[in-house]
């Protein structure tokens, strides 16, 4: 099939599913969950028992397929032509996806550090250090992981100056909201849990499967609890106003930080942000590279490079601006779909066993 | 005496046709000595011999008893005439007697070696002096004087097309792991190069990534540091006329530990590795550090410290990149031309050359003060890591930092630590991963790493050398 080799130990499959999660949403968290107001602060534990409820269909449907990814099971499954199609629309996905990552990511680079520049060159060492990261494989992306979030997770020390500047009452009353903006919160804010279905296409390089659904799930419960930390103290620290109009709420957390020598933490925490990012995009641009390699049926290096370059230009083209907010937007939809998806993935394989045990 | 003159019905060799392949060599030595009863003719090439030595071993025993030296040399059961042509460059003397028709070949290499000193590279206040030679011989007497043990083997290779060296990998066969070693003989038995001056190209033609700043394998000049690399499961490689070996494989945080740290107390060696080795990440950061702050992100640093930095800048007309690059080039060129200058002069050159230029480029609004002390301070920290190797590069990659944070800020300098990171994780020494035991992680190593712990809870081997036994292994007398 492909090149199966059997790399990822335990502590890959943790930090991959994890970091992947961690991009830009952990930085406008607060606001996105902003409708249900003060009690948001418990929805990231609900989000991360959600990821870890939709993580049962793919891991089982996963151990059935131990040598496929996700592409090679849609041409198993679904045929070869509406397979590759599906396999076609999932790549184009993915692109916008990472292009909306990164994008999202550089502007905000513009808007804090880089002022009075344009993001073509910061965007262009930033897609050079992508390409070498994800051409080392899924094990260099996964130790990157591991390092990066060493390097930047200690930043959870500069909450402190949030919890002591902030309101513990802020946290009470709970349940002061109404369903419909409970559905709003869920909607903008559980986008913020993508990345751990990426497991569907490096499961068969992990070398201990059955242990897979653990270590996953300890991946998202990480995640759930560092996502958590960050939206009890935004919480407590900001008022509902300013919820629901501060665009990236955990930036400005950064910036109570008060320290002698250091003025703007934030300058510095954004541009540390870069370790997360690059981790998010290299592991969806690996599997776009893969998406590529099955549709095309080779194993091809050229394949990184021109998706990249796409990505790239997709990035620089001048969109309206209305149009690209709303497909960015959009895109945050198709990945609840691409997440339920498994479900029928599933039917389909326990349909397709049936049929052909009665032949 | 059980030697036979059955190499002689096989080839025809005589003295005229070693004496024409050695036509033009003006050392060689063709010397008829007539003993009791027959002529036997010596040959030898005098530079490689020692006049005492040969007269001891070979020109005595033939005039007073010439049966002694058949008891004594080695005759070979089977000659041609280039083992005959490969012994005399080595320093071998020929003995050929002409009534036997017999070839004899007598160990008599004597060349002058530099005695056992202190070493310069890799000096130490406490443990052991001595340091490796350029005999071959001497080193490794060096090491079986500290590891009495018949499981420290060692195999020969010749390398160089050109210049026949010898080389001796040396490893402790129930301690290493069989794959690195035969990763090594592979290695080596495929070198093609044509002279090997020092081992350093041995190491340079080795290493898997040849286009990295970090160089994968150890090379130390200490007998006490290659030891304890033996007993981790370690493969040493050494090479005649160098004064060092090569220890593979080696990562990445053992550039930063000093062989004194093991004699040191744990809570002192720990101290000093941590400043060593964030030292490195010092020396990158900071220099660079001043110029996204000047030129990018004024706004991080607090008023009163940019005021003062403003002040100190206020008469350097350049922007702060190209004044952090002057700078550091200065630094650069004062340290190379103090290393190539004779000694003496040297050091007065870089006392009275860092003073004069210090103050007289400040005055002269060529750089500002702070820059100065943070130059000053990186060029320190530079030299922090034991390993001259180590300490090169992080110079090397600091002017890609001090670039990429001229270009874009501090996002160009965590997008080039981003790269740093990411490249030092792809790496591998040997095929063992560089960034070992932290990722992959190796419980048994961070014992003994950045921060070492007390002597009792190391009891393991290293995991980075994949040692065979996890204890020291018991000395065949033991069993």
């Amino acid at each position: 099939m492909m090149d199966q080799t059997k790399q990822l130990n335990g502590y890959h499959v943790v930090f991959l599913v994890q970091n992947v999660m961690m991009g830009t949403t952990l930085l406008l968290l607060p606001n996105l969950l902003s409708s249900v107001g003060y009690s948001q602060w418990w929805l990231p534990l609900m989000f991360a028992l959600i990821a870890n409820l939709l993580l049962i269909p793919m891991v089982w449907l996963m151990s059935q397929y131990s040598a496929y990814n996700l592409f090679a099971i849609h041409e198993t499954l679904l045929g070869k032509w509406l397979g590759k199609g599906i396999n076609v629309l999932l790549i184009l996905y993915l692109i916008v996806l990472i292009a909306a990552t990164c994008e999202g990511y550089l502007e905000l680079i513009q808007v804090v550090a880089l002022q009075d520049r344009t993001i073509t060159g910061p965007l262009f060492i930033f897609f050079l250090l992508l390409v070498y990261i994800v051409s080392g494989g899924i094990k260099s992306i996964a130790r990157f992981c591991i390092i990066s979030f060493f390097l930047v997770t200690w930043m959870i020390y500069f909450m402190k100056w949030g919890i002591t500047e902030g309101d513990i009452r802020h946290a009470l009353p709970l349940f002061n909201f109404s369903m419909q903006e409970l559905f709003t919160a869920t909607k903008n804010g559980f986008f913020s849990m993508a990345g751990f279905e990426l497991i569907l296409f490096y499961f068969p390089y992990i070398i201990h499967q059955k242990k897979v659904f653990k270590q996953a799930s300890l991946g998202i419960w990480i995640c759930g609890i560092l996502y958590f930390i960050t939206a009890f103290v935004s919480v407590m620290y900001y008022s509902e106003w300013q919820l629901e109009n501060v665009l990236y709420p955990v930036l400005y957390l950064f910036n109570a930080v008060k320290f002698s020598f250091l003025e703007r933490v934030d300058v510095i925490a954004i541009t540390l942000w870069v370790f997360f990012i690059l981790s998010t995009a290299s592991a969806y641009l690996w599997v776009v590279k893969k998406g590529i390699d099955s549709i095309r049926a080779s194993e091809n290096k050229s394949h990184l490079y021109i998706i990249s370059l796409i990505i790239y230009i997709f990035i620089n083209i001048q969109f309206p601006e209305e149009f690209q907010n709303k497909l960015y937007e959009r895109v945050h939809f198709v990945s609840y779909g691409f997440m339920i998806w498994p479900i029928f993935l599933c039917i389909i394989h326990v349909l397709k066993a049936k049929k052909e045990g009665v032949k | 005496m059980g030697f036979s003159n059955d190499q002689n019905d096989k080839v025809l060799i005589t003295i005229d046709a070693i004496n024409a392949e050695l036509d033009g060599i003006n050392d060689a030595v063709f010397k008829d000595i007539q003993t009791d009863g027959e002529i036997v003719t010596v040959i030898y090439l005098s530079s490689l011999i020692d006049n005492l030595t040969l007269h001891r071993t070979v020109i005595a025993p033939l005039l007073t008893n010439k049966d002694d030296i058949l008891k004594a040399a080695e005759v070979p059961k089977k000659i041609t005439i280039t083992s005959i042509l490969s012994s005399i460059t080595d320093g071998d003397t020929i003995v050929y007697f002409h009534e036997k028709n017999l070839f004899v070949t007598v160990n008599t290499y004597s060349p002058p070696t530099s005695s056992i000193a202190q070493s310069d590279a890799e000096s130490t206040v406490s443990g052991p002096r001595d340091v490796l030679t350029e005999s071959l011989q001497t080193n490794l007497s060096l090491i079986k004087r500290r590891i009495k043990n018949t499981n420290l083997k060692s195999r020969d290779f010749i390398i160089g097309t050109e210049t026949n060296t010898k080389l001796v990998v040396v490893y402790m066969e129930t301690i290493v792991h069989q794959e690195n070693l035969d990763r090594v003989f592979k290695n080596i038995d495929e070198m093609d190069w044509p002279g090997f001056n020092d081992i350093t190209i041995v190491s340079q033609i080795m290493e898997t990534h040849k286009y990295s700043p970090f160089t994968q394998y150890h090379m130390t000049e200490r007998p006490d540091f290659v030891t304890s690399s033996l007993l981790d499961g370690r493969i040493v490689i050494m090479m005649e006329n160098t004064q060092g070996a090569l220890i593979c494989p080696s990562t990445f945080f053992e550039f930063f530990m000093s062989p004194e740290d093991e004699y040191n107390r744990w809570t002192t060696a720990t101290l000093l590795r941590c400043l060593r080795f964030f030292g490195f990440f010092l020396t990158i950061m900071l220099t660079p550090f001043y110029i996204s702050a000047l030129s990018f992100h004024p706004e991080i640093l607090p008023f009163e410290i940019l005021i003062n930095l403003q002040e100190s800048r206020s008469k350097v007309p350049f922007p702060p990149v190209i004044e952090v690059l002057f700078m550091e080039l200065v630094i650069e060129v004062l340290r190379e031309a103090g290393s190539r200058m004779p000694t003496k002069i040297g050091q007065t050159i870089g006392i009275v050359g860092g003073i004069v230029i210090g103050t007289a480029a400040v005055e002269a609004g060529l750089v500002s003060n702070t820059l100065i002390v943070l130059v000053a301070i990186s060029a320190l920290l530079s030299f922090l890591p034991p390993s001259f190797t180590m300490s090169n590069s992080s110079r090397v990659i600091r002017y890609l930092f001090i670039i990429s944070a001229g270009i874009f800020g501090l996002y160009g300098q965590m997008i080039a630590f981003a790269w740093l990171m990411i490249h030092l994780l792809n790496l591998t020494s040997l095929g063992t991963p560089y960034m070992t035991p932290l990722i992959p992680r190796k419980w048994s190593d961070l014992m003994d790493n950045v921060i070492r712990l007390p002597i009792h809870l190391q009891k393991q081997k290293k995991g980075v050398s994949r040692a065979m036994t996890k204890k020291v292994p018991p000395t065949k007398g033991e069993k």
